[in-house]
């Protein structure tokens, strides 16, 4: 027994960690700025694994920060600016209520200001990285673009959030890299891959806003001023990988087509140029004038041939994705959502134009007669012209998803819509899949949609689709859904000889190909019994239980398709509305 | 005198200068015997040099100043004289009266400006500067130059000191812009790298190297995806069994809070036997007065029992039986023991079996507990006082539904969404709004005046 008695909380993790408040000292911050500085840098609380012995005994709830982050805090050069804004204000509250004027402005002029770019630069080293980010920045800036201007936050922010997703969304239309599209209750849901990333983002419908009380207005505008730095450099950067002009201009061309209508009597000439911007129905200006769009042919390489064939064929197909709707002339009713059905159609080739007094930007009437499609959302209209079809938005979004034009039939005015499915789900096999997916399935493999609808309306057809789909897919998803007995008579008749099972005839059983196809598949379905019996009992029994789960699941999925034989809405819920 | 004598000559040079006085300098110049006086003395000069004449001009210009408003050599002759052509009409002054006669008393001006007004004749001291420019022959031979230089296309010093400078500095460094100007500019920030020219140690030591972020930082302190999309119940337009599953999902949060809501209020319920009967009140009034005799009876039996058994002693016989009676019972537990671990040998697979079943139950543990911290990954933590409360579901009954899109009422908030998002991803610790405390009382005064209305 020697030497000093250790104390306690001197070390391991009681010094990791330190309290909010702790931290706030050190800095010499307020808690205000603290906040602040922690969500522009990217400082994050932490909770500690041992909460008692982090706060020294003590098991009241406290906010933890890791010690090495607020250290690293104190390296901030923004620190210093805060601390510089503080005496700021005091300053001026005391020019104030002394009345010196000629003081006040003095001060107002030399009013403290910081830059946040080597914070972005700091936190996101490459403009990957960025990117990567982008889908909090994005939601934002929506979100805020979106407010009204009554003093939640100021006005300038607004402005500066609709300037950035104006530009975006000029971006994404050029490039076409728009993916999915869900119309929900809370806002629509876009998806588009940007330089091979996947970035989702959500846009609140328009007007749709009450101002939450618990809410806290001063942290969401901070993060809206992180994200606005960000997003203008990123924006910047993918504005150069594309050779546009960066404060984005309209093509001369276009301009000068929109020139032509007389607007003095709109806007200033400064003020409308963002609205004409974010109308989205004319190109943007590059910096060299190109050809519109170059076929950029993939690069060759001998050694890998299937896999090449099956990339090729991918990009042939995402190519044919992007013209989704080249060709078509749209002219949009002033009920519909202006803004997200201009986008998503000129994101897919389309020419699109409005009522000249519903916005700014329209290029053509509706009286123009090589207008293919006009969008309406109202039960009746009362002139119509023949050589264009009138549809319901939700066949935008829908042919969006489905990645082709779906047939117009379904659409047309004051027809009752088939729902909207959300393209986020993906499902895996055995899961229920809604009917009109399967019917959209079908139609995308190039079936007929009379057939497929043909094959809905009775329940055991139905079911043999079902099969065919599954043998498609998968040869053993068939074995594993029969009975395993049955497999079992089939494979000891095969042992006794060669003969033809009795079953039901395939459709595709026909002739000698069909023979071979069917050898095939027994050959597989005996190697496959044979496995089964070389099988460890342990393994065995795992593998019974998987098939019975398996088993389980189609048979629910089964039960499920037969229970409505029609849909209806009409059912309520039996319990008072869940509280929103 | 020889200054007097100059003095007067410069005043008889002026052409035409008629002094005031006629007398003035008519007997001072030949008056005969001078004093003989040393004039190496400042004290001399000042006491017999004569500057009477010289006064007497000065007083004289100074007479004419103030009599006529400058010196009458100077004067045009129209203001000296005119010519008489009899008496003038005045024919317009009475008209002005008579306009004005109302508002006499306004026309004419106060006397008090009357009284401010400068009266003095004599003007402010004329500029002599006016006229002649000090060191003229320089500037213009200078200006000469200069001009022969900039037809030549040489710029003075000065000038191209001026064009020199650097672009001021200060004043944009002054106005930074603040970062949510709408006209912000951007730039390449990922651009090629602009390598540190200086010294790397020197930027070290003067604090002008950035200190690096740690890795550890860049690293997201939740693995939920920054944008969750609704469920596929959650179209504007759904499918009926996924708007049915988003349904019971609603359904089953309610139910849950609804029996904590009732658990809390059970808890919060009076107990019936608590409350008061009559056969309890009376049994309080009466309670001491009634005398328990029963239990003093039973504690004088209790100890003379007990003081009965202690008196008693164990006998020789007793003790050797008890001695017997262990030994016998320790031989016996140990038989049991040996013939335990004989059969053991026989349970061999059964106690393999629960070994075997020790084991798995241990790795059935480790998993769920892997499993469970995966899953922790994706929970919102408890980062201050207050727990993370998960957002109410977006939902719209069956008969909510809109037919079309523009009969759709958006449901719940999406500000409010992405608030819930920063907090369930771990990125600010839930707080409330803090409440509104009054440090003093409020002072209720009635106001006199209100007080006497009433």
């Amino acid at each position: 027994m020697g030497g000093l008695q250790k104390k306690k909380y001197e070390r391991g993790s009681a010094t990791n960690y330190i309290t909010r408040n702790k931290a706030r000292k050190k800095l010499q911050l307020s808690l205000a700025d603290f906040r602040r500085l922690c969500i522009l840098k990217g400082i994050y609380p932490h909770e500690p694994k041992h909460k008692k012995k982090v706060n020294k005994g003590s098991t009241a709830p406290r906010t933890f920060y890791l010690f090495k982050d607020i250290r690293f805090l104190l390296h901030e050069p923004i620190v210093r600016k805060f601390r510089e804004y503080k005496v700021f204000v005091r300053k001026l509250r005391k020019a104030y209520g002394k009345a010196e004027w000629t003081g006040v402005e003095r001060l107002r002029d030399n009013k403290p200001g910081y830059k946040l770019d080597h914070i972005i630069k700091e936190r996101y080293p490459t403009f990957i990285d960025a990117l990567r980010d982008i889908d909090d920045a994005l939601s934002m800036c929506f979100l805020f673009s979106t407010f009204a201007r009554t003093g939640k936050c100021h006005v300038q922010t607004i402005t500066l959030c609709r300037r950035l997703t104006v530009e975006w969304m000029n971006y994404v239309v050029t490039s076409r890299s728009l993916r999915k599209v869900f119309l929900s209750i809370k806002g629509i849901y876009y998806q588009a891959e940007v330089l091979g990333q996947l970035i989702t983002w959500l846009v609140p419908y328009q007007f749709a806003h009450d101002h939450p009380t618990d809410v806290d207005y001063r942290v969401m505008a901070t993060f809206t001023e992180m994200y606005t730095t960000l997003f203008g450099f990123i924006n910047f950067r993918l504005y150069q990988t594309l050779n546009l002009v960066y404060p984005p201009k309209l093509d001369s061309k276009a301009e000068s087509e929109l020139k032509a209508e007389h607007e003095e009597d709109y806007a200033m000439d400064s003020e409308s140029y963002l609205e004409k911007l974010s109308a989205l129905s004319a190109s943007l200006a590059r910096v060299v004038a190109t050809a519109e769009e170059e076929e950029n042919q993939l690069d060759l390489f001998p050694t890998e041939g299937e896999n090449m064939q099956a990339r090729e064929k991918e990009q042939k197909e995402q190519e044919a994705q992007k013209r989704l709707f080249e060709g078509l002339k749209f002219f949009l009713n002033r009920e519909v959502p202006r803004e997200s059905l201009a986008f998503i159609l000129r994101c897919f080739g389309a020419e699109v134009s409005w009522d000249k007094s519903l916005c700014i930007g329209g290029t053509y009437e509706v009286t123009d007669e090589t207008i293919t499609h006009q969008i309406v959302d109202r039960p009746d209209m009362d002139k119509q012209y023949i050589n264009r079809y009138y549809i319901q938005p939700q066949w935008v979004f829908d042919s969006v998803n489905a990645q082709m034009r779906l047939p117009v039939e379904d659409y047309f005015l004051g027809t009752t819509l088939p729902p909207h499915l959300s393209p986020f789900v993906e499902e895996k096999d055995g899961d229920y899949v809604p009917p009109e997916k399967l019917k959209l399935m079908a139609l995308q493999r190039g079936e007929k949609p009379g057939k497929s609808r043909a094959e809905l309306d009775s329940e055991e057809e139905d079911e043999e689709e079902e099969d065919e789909e599954e043998e498609e897919e998968d040869d053993e998803e068939e074995d594993d859904v029969d009975d395993e007995e049955l497999t079992e008579e089939k494979n000891l008749k095969k042992m006794e000889g060669t003969r033809v099972t009795p079953g039901k005839v395939k459709p595709w059983e026909t002739g000698s190909v069909g023979n071979k196809v069917r050898l095939e598949q027994e050959e597989k379905a005996e190697e496959k019994r044979l496995a089964i019996m070389m099988m460890k009992k342990k393994e065995k029994y795992l593998y019974d239980k998987i098939m019975f789960g398996k088993k389980r699941t189609t048979r629910e999925v089964s039960s499920l398709r037969c229970a409505p034989a029609k849909p209806t809405r009409h059912i309520t819920c039996h319990h008072s509305k869940v509280q929103t | 005198m020889a200054a007097v004598k100059r003095l007067k000559r410069v005043a008889a040079a002026q052409p035409g200068f008629m002094s005031f006085k006629s007398s003035a300098g008519s007997d001072d110049l030949n008056s005969g015997q001078r004093k003989r006086v040393n004039k190496n003395k400042k004290k001399n000069w000042n006491k017999h040099s004569d500057i009477q004449d010289v006064e007497e001009f000065l007083d004289d210009v100074r007479l004419q100043e103030r009599a006529t408003g400058g010196l009458i050599s100077e004067k045009p002759d129209d203001s000296l004289f005119f010519v008489d052509i009899g008496e003038q009409r005045k024919y317009v002054q009475p008209e002005v009266q008579e306009g004005k006669k109302g508002k006499k008393s306004k026309s004419r001006p106060l006397r008090i400006d009357l009284i401010l007004q400068h009266d003095s004749l004599v003007p402010p001291p004329k500029d002599i500067l006016a006229h002649q420019q000090p060191n003229a022959k320089k500037l213009r031979r200078i200006a000469e130059n200069a001009e022969k230089l900039a037809a030549m296309g040489v710029l003075p010093r000065r000038q191209k000191r001026l064009l020199n400078r650097r672009p001021a500095v200060t004043a944009s460094k002054s106005k930074t812009a603040a970062n949510n100007f709408p006209d912000r500019p951007y730039y390449d920030l990922w651009g090629g790298d602009a390598k540190e020219t200086a010294d790397p140690y020197y930027l070290e030591q003067t604090g002008k190297k950035r200190v690096k972020r740690p890795e550890k930082l860049n690293s997201k302190p939740s693995v939920l995806p920054a944008v969750e999309v609704i469920a596929p119940g959650g179209s504007y337009n759904p499918d009926f069994f996924s708007h049915q599953a988003l349904l019971l999902e609603a359904h089953e949060v309610e139910v849950k809070r609804e029996r904590a809501e009732l658990r809390i209020e059970r808890q919060l319920a009076v107990n019936r036997e608590d409350t008061a009967t009559e056969e309890t009140v009376f049994q309080e009034l009466v309670e001491g007065l009634v005398e328990e005799e029963e239990d003093e009876d039973e504690e004088e039996e209790d100890v003379s029992i007990r003081g009965g058994l202690q008196q008693e002693k164990k006998t020789e016989k007793e003790r050797r039986r008890e001695r017997a009676d262990k030994i016998k019972s320790q031989q016996k537990q140990a038989a049991r023991v040996f013939t335990d671990k004989k059969q053991q040998l026989f349970q061999l697979r059964s106690i393999q079996a629960t070994l075997k079943r020790g084991e798995q139950q241990t790795r059935e543990r480790v998993a769920q507990r892997k499993a469970n911290q995966e899953a922790e990954k994706s929970m919102p933590r408890r980062l201050g006082r207050l727990r993370f409360q998960a957002q109410d579901l977006e939902v719209q009954l069956s008969d909510e539904i809109p037919g079309s899109l523009r009969t759709l009422k958006p449901e719940g908030s999406v500000l409010k969404d992405r608030f819930k998002s920063m907090q369930k991803r771990n990125m600010i610790e839930p707080r409330e709004r803090a409440k509104f405390k009054r440090r003093h009382k409020v002072k209720y005064v009635e106001k006199r005046a209100f007080r006497e209305i009433t």
